[in-house]
């Protein structure tokens, strides 16, 4: 039955980059989260052009459309669901800088780290650097908005996205943004930026470049209770020092990635805290300073800075590929990142831990502790009956104790298929009636991406002819009734 | 389909796809079907779901190059080396996957002697101009005249070593052995070569490779009884050095671990010797020198830096851009992936351009024929050594 | 994978019970209640089209919520100034990167209008300080978009497209704002120099503004590295000064490599002021500007204000994509 559909794509790309191979599809069935789906067609445009060709296509065939980069996404955001056509842009890869504008403008198979490296030699980064950022293409960077541990400082991808070409669900073209200070009408790109390929297909993005540090400064801290790192982590900030980056990492995702590594992390501390300055040379020279003090005072048995950048690449390596190092603990891992106020990530990590013993479940803790955005990853072995229900129950937990402490559902990783239903809890009918409206400006027929972000039932209805009664209850309880 | 393979091995991937750009072939494709990660999968979906070992999964398989390079990038410390031969097993063994020449080719490599004679007659014919060298991954110009291999006299009662030989690589690079002999002799270092018309062979790591587990026993059994005694056996191909350093796991036997033990790639050898060599003669080379570090000497014996070690005191070395990348030579990969074997090695020589050497040096024969077949000059580290130390000419 | 069976509800903290708020949405009204638009600090009232008359004008309530320093965040209503918000600040070392703005200026105002002040440069788009904000949809409902934490990409960016929509697709209520540390040294500079030469000989300037001819620079930092920055200017022939230049009335937005390029000459120089390296002109602007947008972007904006606004009520007569919304060409 993609007989014809397969004909057309094969006539506007060329036939081997249009794949309908059975096997091959259940390789796209999933990116990097527990979730599976079912890939239709499989295609892998080069152009602008070709990626119109492909949506008009999808359109034609009424076919929904599933953007997919490196698929390294942990929501299962490009996790296809009832055959879509699925639109990779792993071998859009063109990359051309604009030193007037200070920007670079990349196709979405870009990957994040080789970007950087491009840069490199002009003397400039693109900021934004995900763990996965060896493998993430720009594409992706741009649908979960994503942010790293460089984030703390330099801000999330949004923060540097200037202008994105997209390809909308209707087969149009539209640039959102511009290079130009102050594009006109409303802020479609920054709507466009996180929005998990719901609103149509990124195919040139405009990056800021930001300038490499010319000082850098890493710094390990080990901590015997997981208490004192956070308390450092909350000390540091409170002290005035916002640091490139503030990572944490418990004893046990330490001892597994330190098998990986070999950084010369302490594998018998209970927390080790890792932080970076960066900036001019007094500036780094001050914060180091008051970082190591600020770790020494909060109980630190040690605080070292990185000797020279190999040093400092290996501190972050370690960092960096702590995902992917559980399976040296167990196969399958789960896990949630809410973000809680700085303040109360002492009082949530410990709740963590007591949700997974609880539920006796192993859980290693790595993240981005200088903006409060919690990793906790559950790892179990999925051939153990039974085991997936208490990952589940455990998970639903942690993102209550989260919400409860005032923090929110995702820091970067975005929800996907696999937190939607938690969205429920951290916003109200209205809420999320708001944002199914901003989705509908981009796609009203739900064909990018469908089912995704959003659960079920966000769109409240005819809003329109809301009657007074109807708008106290709303604002009463937040749930249509 | 049950292929021959260790289920917790297949469990350790959690298809993070940190993998990804580490893969020469996913690199010049985007494909996930050329990934670490989807090749991965499609072993499971094969395994433990019930998807047909089908043409395309075939595919996968004979794609891949085993470089490896995917393992060094695993945080998890997939065996991914072992997967991969585990599949290629389980095809030879249900299904016609091998064709019945390259079966015998395999075989054949454990012939030395017909090898270098078959070699030599290529070598002839070459001459004519009728052999398309460069398609089928040869050297431009096989060599006529093998020279004999003759060990340097040390003093009596000197430590003693084992040079393993090997197949194609004493047919055609007879001449790196000859400057290993000449470097590890100048360290006063006594040298055994292994008696090589019964002998020592092919090591069997092609065969490995291939999923031809029977044929791959029998080469590395016969060429793990030529090394009789406890001497360290020293490899100058980073491809063999990785086969004889895993027999452990390939025989299943303790003799075959303990033989591994004695297993050096010789750059670590003479990494740990260099205070007896002598100093550099003549001129320092004023070129710079690539460092190409081949798979099996970097993602699996992990033993690259040693190159390094050796040859700094003596030459400029550059590094390349690329983290290690494949070249795209993979055994005889270049010769059954032709296409993406030419993409894959495209982006080498793109970094080798980068990086402004005008002179590659390779430990392993597949790497060097693969990039010389491009136009690269390219030596063995050993032979670049055996130079600046003035024991061969340049 | 579920979370579980059946749909899940709010957490009960995430009903908006405050008295304040609720009080301002029924202020707002529901559908009936008529056209309806927020009267700030007046500050930008001409930007974006003129009100139509029979508009109703409210204020949005004022008066910091929250501030935890140690969280860097405050929450603020929107009708509080940023002279209030700054004082609220102060005494814990910190500020919101909306420097250089009316200081008579509320928070919900300069948000809806969207345009950053002349340090954009090194503090970036005002947009980037927005957490969260309540806003009164056109329903009169309150509505939550984006988060309180400092990060976040839970669901749609809702805040990204009310900065700069001029109140017209929902009425801003309250907001959480991103705090950065004060600098400990701040320097302004200015003479005659080539802009683009000094912006790639220094780190991160915070503003470099030109006229044409003569530079302004501002940097802040750490003492020691304000002094390095500052060493350099000197040597391109700055000298060190009071503050900015006043910036004259006029505003348009090129690309920030417009300004590398152009070479004003005599006549032209001094009727302008432009950001460098943002690509924000103040005053007569001789040089080629902005083009129109994509028709596509235009149907993108049309949507939006269907979709969030049906009936039209919210602040009638402003438009994000009129001519004299500040971003193109107006007097």
């Amino acid at each position: 039955m993609d007989g014809t559909l397969v004909a057309e794509l094969s006539a506007s790309l060329s036939p081997d980059r249009v794949h309908n191979d059975h096997l091959e599809q259940v390789l796209y069935g999933r990116d990097a989260s527990l979730m599976r789906g079912d890939a239709g067609v499989v295609c892998f445009p080069l152009t602008t052009a070709e990626v119109q060709a492909c949506v008009r296509a999808a359109l034609r065939h009424d076919r929904a459309i599933v953007p997919r980069g490196s698929g390294t996404g942990l929501a299962g955001g490009a996790v296809p669901l009832e055959q879509p056509l699925l639109i990779v842009t792993t071998k859009m890869t063109g990359i051309e800088v604009d030193l007037d504008n200070r920007v670079v403008w990349v196709q979405p198979g870009v990957i994040n780290l080789d970007l950087t490296r491009h840069l490199k030699p002009l003397g400039f980064h693109f900021a934004p650097d995900p763990s996965s950022q060896q493998s993430c293409s720009l594409g992706g960077n741009v649908a979960n908005n994503s942010g790293g541990p460089h984030c703390l400082a330099y801000g999330v991808t949004s923060a540097h996205v200037v202008a994105i070409e997209v390809v909308l669900p209707n087969g149009e073209l539209a640039v959102l943004g511009g290079l130009g200070a102050d594009p006109a009408g409303v802020d479609l790109r920054g709507a466009f930026v996180g929005s998990e390929g719901c609103m149509g297909i990124a195919t040139r993005i405009a990056v800021r470049l930001t300038p490499n540090p010319p000082a850098v400064a890493t710094l390990l801290a080990d901590f015997v209770e997981p208490a004192q790192a956070a308390a450092a982590v909350s000390a540091i900030i409170a002290a005035g020092v916002v640091p490139a980056a503030i990572e944490m990492m418990d004893q046990r995702i330490t001892q597994a990635v330190e098998a990986f590594v070999g950084a010369g992390y302490p594998t018998d501390a209970g927390a080790i805290v890792l932080v970076e300055v960066d900036g001019l040379p007094g500036g780094v020279a001050f914060e180091t300073e008051k970082v190591r003090e600020v770790c020494m005072a909060q109980g630190a048995r040690s605080v070292r800075v990185a000797a020279d950048e190999a040093e400092r690449m290996l501190l972050w390596k370690g960092r960096k590929t702590a995902f992917g190092a559980v399976a040296r603990v167990k196969p399958n891992y789960y896990l949630h990142d809410t973000v809680v106020p700085r303040t109360k990530l002492l009082d949530v990590l410990r709740q963590v831990y007591a949700i997974a013993d609880r539920h006796d479940l192993i859980v290693m803790n790595v993240f981005h502790a200088g903006d409060g955005n919690l990793h906790p990853l559950l790892v179990f072995d999925a051939r153990e009956p039974g085991i997936l229900d208490r990952v589940h129950a455990a998970g639903e937990e942690i993102v209550r104790a989260s919400l409860e402490a005032g923090g929110v559902l995702s820091g970067e990783h975005g929800i996907g298929l696999e937190k939607q239903p938690f969205m429920a809890l951290q916003f109200t009918q209205p809420d999320l009636d708001a944002q199914a409206r901003l989705r509908d400006a981009f796609d009203p027929d739900g064909r990018c991406n469908p089912a995704k972000v959003l659960p079920a039932g966000s769109r409240c209805g005819d809003l329109a002819h809301l009657d007074a009664h109807h708008r106290e209850r709303l604002l009463a309880d937040g749930v249509w009734v | 389909m049950k292929l021959p393979l260790v289920e917790d091995e297949l469990a350790s991937c959690v298809s993070c796809g940190l993998c990804l750009p580490h893969c020469p072939t996913f690199r010049v494709t985007g494909e996930e079907r050329y990934s670490p990660r989807g090749r991965i999968e499609a072993i499971r979906q094969v395994h433990v779901g019930n998807q047909p070992a089908d043409a395309s999964f075939v595919d996968m398989m004979d794609t891949c190059l085993q470089c490896r390079g995917c393992e060094t990038a695993c945080p998890s410390g997939v065996p991914f080396g072992h997967l991969m031969e585990a599949a290629r097993q389980g095809l030879n063994e249900q299904t016609r996957y091998q064709p019945w020449y390259r079966r015998v080719g395999y075989r054949t490599l454990a012939y030395h002697r017909a090898l270098v004679i078959g070699s030599r007659a290529l070598a002839l014919v070459q001459r004519s101009g009728l052999v398309p060298s460069r398609r089928l991954g040869l050297p431009d110009r096989l060599p006529l005249r093998v020279p004999a291999l003759r060990p340097q006299t040390v003093a009596s009662g000197a430590a003693r070593v084992w040079l393993h030989t090997g197949c194609v690589m004493d047919a055609w690079q007879r001449d790196v052995h000859a400057a290993a002999l000449a470097v590890i002799g100048a360290t006063g270092t006594a040298v055994t070569l292994p008696e090589r018309i019964h002998g020592a062979g092919c090591c069997g790591a092609l065969a490995t490779h291939a999923g031809l587990v029977g044929v791959a026993r029998a080469q590395a059994e016969a060429t793990m009884r030529s090394f009789p005694g406890e001497d360290p056996v020293l490899v100058d191909s980073a491809g063999c050095g990785a086969q004889l350093k895993d027999l452990g796991h390939l025989l299943g036997t303790d003799e075959a671990s303990h033989f591994s033990t004695r297993v050096r790639d010789i750059h670590e050898w003479i990494a740990e010797h260099l205070d007896r060599l002598p100093d550099g003669v003549g001129p320092r080379r004023t070129v710079s020198v690539a460092v190409q570090d081949p798979c099996h000497l970097r993602h699996v014996q992990r033993a690259h830096l040693s190159v390094r070690r050796v040859l700094a005191p003596y030459l400029d070395l550059v590094e390349l851009d690329d983290e290690g990348l494949c070249c795209g030579a993979g055994g005889a990969y270049s010769v059954l992936q032709p296409e993406l074997a030419g993409d894959i090695r495209t982006r080498k020589l793109e970094s080798i351009a980068r990086s402004g050497a005008t002179l590659v040096a390779s430990a392993n024969p597949g790497c060097s024929l693969h990039l010389a077949a491009a136009g690269l000059t390219v030596r063995h580290p050993v032979q670049l050594l055996a130079e600046a130390l003035g024991l061969v000419d340049g | 994978m579920s979370a579980g069976p059946g749909p899940l509800a709010p957490l009960p903290d995430r009903v908006v019970r405050d008295p304040v708020l609720l009080a301002f949405a029924d202020e707002v009204g529901g559908v009936d209640a008529g056209p309806v638009a927020v009267e700030g600090g007046r500050t930008q009232w001409e930007l974006g089209g003129r009100s139509e008359p029979g508009t109703r004008l409210v204020r949005a309530p004022a008066g910091v919520v929250a501030f935890e320093p140690a969280e860097m965040t405050i929450q603020v209503r929107a009708g509080t100034t940023l002279d209030e918000l700054d004082a609220a600040l102060e005494p814990a070392g910190q500020r919101v990167a909306l420097q250089g703005l009316p200081r008579a200026a509320t928070v919900g105002g300069v948000l809806c209008v969207g345009l950053s002040g002349p340090t954009r440069l090194g503090h970036g788009h005002i947009r980037e300080t927005l957490l969260q904000t309540r806003y009164v949809s056109s329903e009169g409902l309150l509505v939550t978009a984006g988060g309180p934490t400092v990060k976040n990409v839970t669901g749609f960016d809702l805040c990204r497209v009310l900065v700069g929509s001029y109140g017209t697709l929902g009425l801003l209520a309250e907001v959480t704002l991103r705090t950065r540390p004060r600098p400990q040294a701040t320097a302004w500079l200015a003479g005659p120099a080539d802009p683009a030469d000094l912006f790639d000989r220094l780190y991160r300037p915070m503003s470099l503004l030109w006229d044409g001819e003569t530079v302004w620079l501002h940097l802040e930092g750490y003492p020691e590295d304000v002094a390095v920055q500052t060493a350099i200017a000197l040597e391109a022939g700055l000298q060190p000064m009071a503050g900015p230049p006043p910036l004259p009335t006029g505003r348009h937005s090129v690309e920030p490599g417009v300004l590398r390029r152009f070479r004003p000459d005599r006549a032209q120089r001094s009727g302008f002021v432009a950001e460098f390296g943002v690509g924000v002109v103040h005053g007569e602007w001789p040089g080629p500007t902005q083009g129109t947008p994509d028709a596509s972007v235009v149907t993108l904006n049309r949507r939006l204000k269907q979709l969030f606004d049906p009936t039209g009520r919210l602040n009638p007569g402003r438009d994000p994509l009129a001519p004299s919304n500040g971003k193109a060409d107006h007097r």
